[in-house]
C-alpha cells in the first residue's frame, strides 16, 4: 500500500466547490435498488425505491453527494473538462473530510448517500485505493450504513476493485462513448476492453455473490445495487440504432441495471468534437431515454424500434407511438381481452395502468370511463383500442388519419420545432377532423351518465343480500 | 332515515366510526360516515357524534389486516391521512365490501367500485406526500445537539413519515415538527418515537442552532449551485419536481430565496 500525503491547502469549501463542479456531468444520481434497516450501530439505511432530497436548477434530481476524490487527471480526453491539458483549479479530498462531509449532509437529511468518482491520480491502482480506504473508513468507522455509488477505475487491480466492491451498493464503469472508434478518436488513452474488463468483473462476482448468499443469507453483499454506466450523446456521429444497440448488448450480457445517456455538453474548445448550435441535444436524449424504458419494462427490442435503415429516433413522437404508427395491423385491441404484454405496446398505457387493467378486469369488463379513471391516456390510446367491440368513437385505422391526429394532440416539442410540423396541407373536404377536447369530454361524460344509470338499475335494493 | 356518524378527523376516530355504524345494525345503506368539522347539516337524517375509542380502533385495524391483507391496511391509514370529506364513508365500503368477499385482498383491486378507487386514490396522493416528504424535510442541529425539522404538509404525514426516520437516524435525537396540525413527533436516541401536542415546541423555532450548523448550511447551498449544469438549465422543470411550497424550509432555498431558482 502506498502511503502518499495529499497536500492540503484549500478549505473545504473550495475543494466542495471545485469537486462537485468536476463531478456534475456524470448523469446517475439514483439512490434505488438496496433495501437495508439501520445496522444499530451507527446511522442510516437504504430505501429501496430512492429518495430524491432536492431538484438542481437544471431540473436533475440532487439524491447523492455526487463528488470527484480528485479532479487531477493522467487522462485528456477530448470531451472532458479535467482532461490534463485543461487549465483549471484542481483539488483533491482526503478520506476524512469526504466521511465529515457525508455524515454532517446525512444527518441533516441533504442526502441520501455518496457518490463517488474521481480522476486518475498517478495511476489507476493508486486511485481506487484510495476510494477503497474512503469507503473503509465511511463504513467501519463512520459506521455509514447509507447508500454509496462507487466508480471503479479501469486498468485498476481487480483485488481492489473487488474490495472496493464489498463496500458500495452501486458501482458503475463508464463506457464513455457508443463505440470503439469513437472512443479511439476522443479518449486515445482508453480503449473498449479496458473499460468493458472491470465490468465483466463486477458482473461475474455479482453472480457468485447471488450463489453465496442463497447458501448463507448473512454472507457479505457484493454490489447489491447492480451495475451501470453511461454514454455521451452526440459528440460522435454514431445513430441511435448503435446505441440502442450497445445498451440492450449491455442489459443481456453484462447484466446492467441501468444504463445513462448524456447530451454531449461543448466544455472544451476543441477542433475534433462538433459545435452545437443549438445547445446541448436533450430532446435526442429524453427519445433514447423513452426507448430505454421500452427496452427494460415494455419487452420491446432494439431491432423492433429501429432498423440499419431507420437508424433515427422520430423526433415527433415518442419511440412507442413511432412502432405503433408503423404496425398498425396489430391494431385495434381489445381492453378486455388482450394479453398484458400487448396491452404494455399500445400508446398511452403505460405500466401501472396495464396492470391495473389487468386487475380490473377479472372483476368485471371495462369502458372507456373507467380507462380514463384507471389512468389510460384516452387521447393517445384510442386509436389502438376496442372496449367491448367498440372504439370510443369512429375512428379510421389509417397511419395517414392517425398521425395527423396525434400530432394535433401536440406533445410539447422544443419551440425550433413546434412551428414547422406541417404535416399535410388542410383539405376543404371533412376527411375526419379529430374531435375537440371538449367534444371528447361531452361523448365521454354522455358514455358515463348512461354506465351510472344502468347500474343504478342493476343494483338497487339487492346489493348488500 | 339515513344516520350519519360523525367522527375525529384521524385514523383512530374514522376506524372507531366504523365499528360503530357496523355494530348500530341499521344497515349498511341506512347509515353514513362523516368527518367533524364539516359546514352544511342535512336535512332528513339523523347525526351521531363517535368519539375516538382506542381499543375499537385497533379491532377493526387488526380485522382488515386478517381479512384483507396489509395492502388494505395501509390503503386505509394512508387515505385516513387525506383532507377529502368523502374519505371516511369510502374507507367504510371498502371495509363493507373486504369482509363481504370471499377473499377480502381482492377489495382494493375492485377499482370499479367508485369508493375503492376514492380509496386507492387518497392512498396515492398521501403515499406520494409522504415520499416526497422523507426527501425534503431538512433537519438543523440545536445547541444542544438535537436535530430539529419543520414542515407544513397538506396531509397528516407525520404518522406515516416518522418509523422511517427513527430507523435511519436511530442514534440521534430528534423532533419533528408540524406546524400546521401544531404536533411533533419526538425519538430518542437508540429508542423509540412518539406523537405529541406541539405547543410547548414553540420555543425550538427560535432557539439557537449549534456552531456546525451555519457552516453545513453554507456547504450545502454551495454545493446545489454548483451541481447544475448552465446549459441544461430548466427552471420549469425544477418546479413541477420540487414545487415552491415545500422551499421556506429547505436549506438550499430558505425562507427569503423561496421564490428564487437556485443558481
Amino acid at each position: 500500500m502506498q502511503h502518499t500525503r495529499i497536500p492540503e491547502q484549500l478549505p473545504v469549501m473550495e475543494k466542495l466547490k471545485i469537486l462537485s463542479d468536476a463531478a456534475k456531468y456524470d448523469v446517475a444520481c439514483t439512490s434505488s435498488g438496496t433495501s437495508r434497516g439501520n445496522n444499530g450501530k451507527g446511522i442510516g439505511n437504504c430505501f429501496d425505491a430512492g429518495i430524491c432530497h432536492s431538484f438542481a436548477a437544471d431540473g436533475r434530481c440532487i439524491s447523492l453527494l455526487k463528488i470527484l476524490f480528485t479532479n487531477e487527471c493522467i487522462c485528456n480526453c477530448r470531451y472532458c473538462l479535467n482532461r490534463s491539458s485543461n487549465d483549471v483549479p484542481r483539488a483533491t479530498f482526503t478520506p476524512d473530510e469526504i466521511c465529515e462531509l457525508v455524515m454532517g449532509f446525512y444527518r441533516r437529511n441533504y442526502i441520501e448517500g455518496l457518490f463517488l468518482s474521481s480522476g486518475i491520480l498517478n495511476s489507476p491502482d493508486y486511485t481506487m485505493e484510495l476510494l477503497y480506504q474512503t469507503l473503509r473508513k465511511l463504513r467501519t468507522e463512520y459506521h455509514f450504513g447509507g447508500y454509496i455509488h462507487v466508480k471503479a477505475i479501469p486498468g485498476a487491480d481487480p483485488a481492489l476493485i473487488e474490495k472496493t466492491g464489498f463496500l458500495a451498493d452501486r458501482m458503475s464503469v463508464n463506457l464513455e462513448l457508443p463505440t470503439a472508434e469513437g472512443l479511439r478518436r476522443l479518449a486515445p488513452a482508453k480503449t473498449r476492453e479496458k473499460i468493458l474488463r472491470p465490468m465483466r468483473q463486477v458482473q461475474n462476482r455479482m453472480e457468485e455473490n447471488r450463489n453465496e448468499l442463497a447458501l448463507y443469507r448473512s454472507a457479505p453483499r457484493f454490489v447489491p445495487a447492480g451495475q451501470s454506466t453511461q454514454m455521451i450523446i452526440g459528440a460522435t456521429p454514431e445513430s441511435d440504432f448503435q446505441i440502442l444497440s450497445v445498451a440492450e448488448s449491455l442489459y443481456q450480457k453484462f447484466d446492467l441495471k441501468r444504463v445513462f445517456y448524456s447530451a454531449f455538453v461543448r466544455v472544451n474548445d476543441d477542433s475534433v468534437l462538433p459545435a452545437l448550435p443549438g445547445g446541448p441535444p436533450l430532446l435526442r436524449e429524453h427519445r433514447l431515454y423513452q426507448a430505454d424504458w421500452l427496452l427494460r419494462f415494455y419487452g420491446f427490442e432494439a431491432g423492433e424500434l429501429l432498423s440499419e435503415a431507420r437508424p433515427n429516433l422520430n423526433v415527433l413522437f415518442d419511440p412507442k407511438c413511432d412502432w405503433a404508427l408503423r404496425h398498425l395491423e396489430e391494431f385495434p385491441v381489445e381492453i378486455n381481452r388482450a394479453s398484458y404484454q400487448t396491452l404494455l405496446r399500445v400508446p398511452g398505457i403505460g405500466v401501472k395502468s396495464a396492470q391495473r387493467i389487468v386487475k380490473a378486469r377479472r372483476l368485471g369488463s371495462l369502458d372507456f370511463p373507467d380507462l380514463k379513471r384507471i389512468g389510460v391516456v384516452l387521447k393517445r390510446a384510442l386509436y389502438f383500442i376496442t372496449c367491448r367491440g367498440k372504439t370510443l368513437y369512429p375512428v379510421k385505422i389509417e397511419e395517414d388519419y392517425i398521425t395527423r391526429n396525434l400530432l394535433y394532440v401536440k406533445e410539447k416539442l422544443p419551440p425550433q420545432l413546434q412551428g414547422d410540423v406541417t404535416y399535410r396541407q388542410l383539405s376543404l373536404f371533412d376527411d375526419g377532423m379529430p374531435l375537440s377536447f371538449g367534444e371528447q369530454a361531452e361523448l365521454l361524460a354522455a358514455e358515463g351518465q348512461e354506465l351510472l344509470t344502468a347500474g343504478a338499475d342493476a343494483g338497487g335494493a339487492g346489493r348488500f343480500v | 332515515m339515513t344516520t350519519i356518524f360523525v367522527c375525529e378527523d384521524s385514523l383512530d376516530g374514522i376506524l372507531t366510526g366504523v365499528y360503530e355504524a357496523w355494530d348500530s345494525r341499521l344497515g349498511h345503506e341506512n347509515v353514513r360516515l362523516q368527518t367533524e368539522a364539516e359546514g352544511t347539516l342535512e336535512l332528513f337524517c339523523q347525526y351521531r357524534p363517535v368519539r375516538r375509542d382506542l381499543e375499537k380502533a385497533e379491532k377493526v385495524l387488526r380485522t382488515v389486516r386478517r381479512r384483507m391483507g396489509e395492502k388494505a391496511r395501509e390503503a386505509v391509514c394512508y387515505a385516513a391521512a387525506c383532507t377529502d370529506e368523502r374519505k371516511a364513508d369510502a374507507i367504510y365500503r371498502l371495509i363493507v365490501l373486504g369482509l363481504s368477499m370471499a377473499d377480502g385482498t381482492k377489495a382494493v383491486d375492485c377499482l370499479q367500485n367508485p369508493a375503492v378507487l376514492l380509496v386507492e386514490k387518497l392512498r396515492y396522493k398521501a403515499w406520494h406526500e409522504a415520499e416526497r416528504m422523507l426527501g425534503f424535510l431538512r433537519f438543523e442541529e440545536l445547541e444542544n445537539g438535537v436535530l430539529y425539522a419543520r414542515m407544513e404538509p397538506p396531509y397528516a404525514v407525520l404518522p406515516l413519515i416518522a418509523p422511517h426516520f427513527a430507523d435511519r437516524l436511530y442514534q440521534e435525537n430528534w423532533i419533528i415538527h408540524d406546524l400546521r396540525r401544531g404536533q411533533a413527533a419526538v425519538h430518542r436516541a437508540g429508542g423509540g418515537w412518539f406523537l405529541t401536542e406541539a405547543e410547548a415546541l414553540s420555543t425550538l423555532e427560535k432557539e439557537g442552532r449549534s456552531g456546525a450548523e451555519q457552516e453545513f448550511q453554507k456547504l450545502w447551498q454551495a454545493f446545489c449551485s454548483s451541481i447544475a449544469i448552465e446549459e441544461r438549465r430548466n427552471p420549469r422543470c425544477q418546479q413541477n419536481l420540487l414545487p415552491l411550497r415545500f422551499r421556506p424550509y429547505m436549506t438550499e432555498f430558505g425562507a427569503d430565496r423561496s421564490r428564487t431558482v437556485l443558481n
